[in-house]
């Protein structure tokens, strides 16, 4: 296929057969270039959010250093508004259609069926996204600016709940494709199981439709209401349906994480699957029970039903969470068998001194899956205990957690997943190569350090989240939280140098597109396959699973340990508390 | 070779699984039973609980409750002294109205939370500790009587900490609980 007239850049150029196909040199795939075509736009849209996204990551963090005090409130909440809709929202959401693209279509190396619906998909998402920005950034009383939740009756602008609804529409239109190959692909293969990563993209699509359907639904009520066609919403109906979405969006970017998890550790790192039954059985765990959290959103509030927040909150009796444990040991054990295996694995840890920690791809992918566990994912069902929620609910120490998870783990995964497609789908060396390795660590240790200072300002000083001002001064008393000021100053510090970090990201993003050189014959491969290669000797006589993983327990007894560790000192912290309850 | 991008070869379900990971499934699905029974373990044992009765009430019945309340409690300079073990705090742009009050350490009240506009929630801790703070979230529509008691004399303070407009940050009012003597 030759690449249109007008792709200046040569964006969408690669060395397809007459046919559209080419054979990928790094991953062995058949890629047709409908299907990469689509990843790339769907990818490419995704960086654009989060650079709006990012530059509010400034402006946020800014005015709640209130040494600095940057914003008056009416504006900072516009722009905490602009911050979530187009980081959580909009930037994740353009990544998962391009990674189901790609887990589809793309792995099981078919062309992607019906490219006009993800046109139409892609044109009404971006609708949708700049109605919200636009509604977003008009906000005049009596509207204010809805955050990420616009929690009725706090009236938020009637197009921001249409450019909600646009946008979720425009993701179910984009997803269509997706479904079409997975139902072609087994129709012609009755009987063949799908790849592990196409499994998981499955999953993740099936737990986007729950996602879309509850917030459609959410965003209409609120639409209805706020343009008078029915004259009252009750709260506790909105958050109630309001976090099916909101919810489930959250854990639509931890399926979608881990299955890159999976896809990048195998192809940069020489990781396998050591045993597709625990790791699958885990991707159906998640089916059944992970949306069911919602209700830890809904722990501290009146209505809802105590027996009901105990299942829900716990995902029935902590069926998701023993499905991400099971994911925190397959996906290292992978790594260590699949090196041990290739004669990379001397020692208890000789498999790691010898990974490829200089390729970014891999760094990045490594440092998230540690980062999203030991940050994001002991927190969440710590603070996702019915009683320990009243100590988090509402506090800064909640933006920790999802800072944790949001951006220590998916955006830092789908970060390394970009650098990769640059290398391979854009086919282009990266630029600033000595950057590009050093990058990883960089964001890992300064977004680390400030999701810590949320978690720990929020904790020991109770600071709650959504305010531009309130540890040096309440307008009004002479209260105050300046305790935490030191805390502050560390947490202004690093999350500004947290922006560096990201915007070094789309620095090196944006050269590689618009400088990088393209890759020579076999470059790629040299440059991203461990050892040179993706298919090591060695074949079904010589079972994964029979490999040791030592390293690996070691690695999960220490987070088991750090977790029950959090887990009774939060406890200590509630007990502390006057006796509150029936 | 098993590779998450190739379908599995053979007879993938019946692979056995490593020794280490048996293992590691089963602390983990220990560990997760054991948080389940722990958390509804102190609802039954514990003396946190985020548990109280519901109803639903309009804002302006819950604004003529206030004002009862307020009509019966005796007005002093430190804030309003409930007559009975009823107390009543209800949200509203951009103050919490009942507060201040005084009440007393080992009694146990109950807490009637309300809203008369949007949501708010409350953060709730003595001025000596500030990390002994909780959170309630206050819907409009809904009581909600949660009891609590209060060991410890000293200033209380209840920052709103939801949300509500634009004046957010100045919501704040104050209890004292003084020692029973
Ligand atoms: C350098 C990177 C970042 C920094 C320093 C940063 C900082 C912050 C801060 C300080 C807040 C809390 C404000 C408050 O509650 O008062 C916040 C809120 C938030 N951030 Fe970030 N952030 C970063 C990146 C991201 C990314 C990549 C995402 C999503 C993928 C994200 C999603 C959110 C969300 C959803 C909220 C909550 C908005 C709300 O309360 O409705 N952030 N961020
Ligand atoms: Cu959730
Ligand atoms: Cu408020």
């Amino acid at each position: 296929m030759n690449a249109s007239r007008l792709d200046v850049l040569g964006l969408f150029d690669h060395e397809y057969d007459d046919d559209g196909w080419r054979t990928c040199s790094v991953t062995g795939l058949e890629i047709h270039s409908s299907t990469e075509n689509y990843a790339k736009l769907f990818g490419l849209t995704a960086v654009v959010a989060l650079l709006v996204g990012g530059l509010f990551a400034i402006t946020v963090p800014l005015t709640r250093w209130e040494l600095v005090g940057l914003l008056e409130p009416a504006d900072f909440y516009i722009h905490l508004s602009m911050h979530a809709w187009n980081l959580l929202i909009f930037w994740m959401v353009f990544m998962e259609i391009s990674i189901l693209y790609v887990g589809g279509p793309l792995v099981l190396g078919r062309k992607l069926p019906i490219t006009t619906v993800a046109k139409a998909g892609w044109g009404t998402m971006v609708a949708g996204a700049v109605l919200v920005n636009y509604a977003i950034w008009t906000t005049t009383p009596p509207d204010q600016a809805p955050l990420l939740t616009a929690y009725a009756p706090l009236p938020s602008a009637p197009l921001f709940y249409v450019g909600a609804v646009v946008f979720l529409l425009g993701a179910t239109i984009a997803a269509l494709p997706f479904f079409l190959s997975m139902w072609q692909e087994k129709r012609e293969n009755p009987g063949k199981t799908l790849p592990l990563v196409a499994f998981g993209a499955f999953v993740t699509s099936i737990i986007a439709v729950q996602a879309i359907l509850g917030g459609l639904a959410v965003f209409t009520y609120a639409l209805l209401w706020r343009v008078e066609i029915i004259s009252s919403i009750d709260a506790s109906v909105y958050r109630h349906v309001y976090w099916i979405v909101g919810h489930g969006t959250q854990q639509i970017n931890l399926v979608a994480m881990i299955t890159v998890w999976y896809f990048l550790t195998h192809v940069v790192g020489g990781a396998e699957v050591v045993s597709e039954k625990v790791s699958r059985t885990a991707f159906i765990l998640y089916l059944f029970f992970i949306n069911l959290g919602a209700a830890h959103h809904l722990l501290s509030e009146p209505v809802v039903e105590l027996g009901w927040r105990l299942f829900n909150t716990s995902y029935a009796f902590y069926g998701a969470a023993f499905a991400s444990m099971i994911h925190a040991f397959a996906i290292p054990a992978g790594l260590e068998a699949g090196r041990r295996k290739r004669g990379k694995g001397g020692g208890l840890f000789g498999w790691l001194t010898s990974a490829p920690w200089h390729n970014p791809v891999f760094s990045s992918v490594v440092l998230s899956v540690i980062l999203f566990g030991f940050i994001g994912g002991i927190t969440g069902v710590v603070m996702g205990q019915l009683q320990l929620n009243m100590t988090w609910q509402n506090t800064f120490a909640t933006v920790g957690h999802f800072h944790g998870t949001v951006v220590l783990g998916t955006t830092f995964a789908f970060m390394g997943l970009i650098l990769f497609l640059l290398q391979t789908s854009f086919d282009r060396k990266l630029a600033l190569p000595r950057l590009a390795s050093l990058w990883p660590y960089l964001f890992a240790s300064t977004m680390g350090i400030t999701a810590l200072m949320m978690m720990y300002v929020g904790l020991l000083y109770g600071v709650p989240r959504r305010v531009a001002e309130v540890v040096e001064n309440i307008p009004g008393t002479e209260f105050n939280l300046v305790a935490a000021a030191p805390l502050f100053n560390v947490f202004g510090v690093f999350a500004m140098l947290a922006v560096v970090s990201g915007a070094l990201f789309l620095v090196i993003a944006l050269a590689t597109l618009l400088f990088g050189k393209r890759n020579g014959d076999g470059e790629a491969a040299e440059r991203l396959l461990p050892d040179g290669t993706l298919k090591p000797e060695g074949g079904a006589s010589d079972p994964v699973h029979a490999y040791e993983m030592r390293g690996t327990f070691v690695l999960t007894l220490v987070f088991m340990g750090v977790f029950v560790v959090t887990w009774a000192l939060n406890w200590y912290l509630l007990s502390q508390l006057w006796s509150i309850g029936l | 070779m098993t590779s998450p991008i190739d379908p599995p070869e053979g007879d993938w379900w019946s692979e056995s699984v490593n020794r280490r990971e048996t293992i590691w499934l089963g602390i983990a699905g220990v560990w997760s039973l054991f948080l389940f029974s722990w958390m509804s373990g102190w609802v039954r044992a514990g003396d946190q609980n985020p548990t109280g009765d519901t109803y639903e009430i309009s804002p302006e019945q819950f604004r003529e409750k206030v004002d009862q309340y307020k009509e019966a409690a005796e007005e002093t300079d430190g804030g309003y002294v409930p007559a009975d073990e009823h107390v009543y705090i209800a949200g509203q742009r951009f103050q919490w109205d009942g507060l201040p009050a005084v009440l007393e350490t080992g009694t146990q009240y109950q807490f009637h939370f309300s809203s008369y506009d949007v949501q708010h929630a409350t953060n709730i801790r003595p001025e000596h500790n500030l990390s002994a703070q909780m959170n309630f979230d206050i819907l409009p529509g809904y009581e909600w009587i949660v009891p609590m008691t209060f060991d410890e004399p000293g200033e209380y303070h209840v920052i709103c900490s939801e949300f509500c407009g634009d004046g957010h940050r100045s919501m704040h009012g104050t209890f004292t609980v003084v020692d029973d003597e």
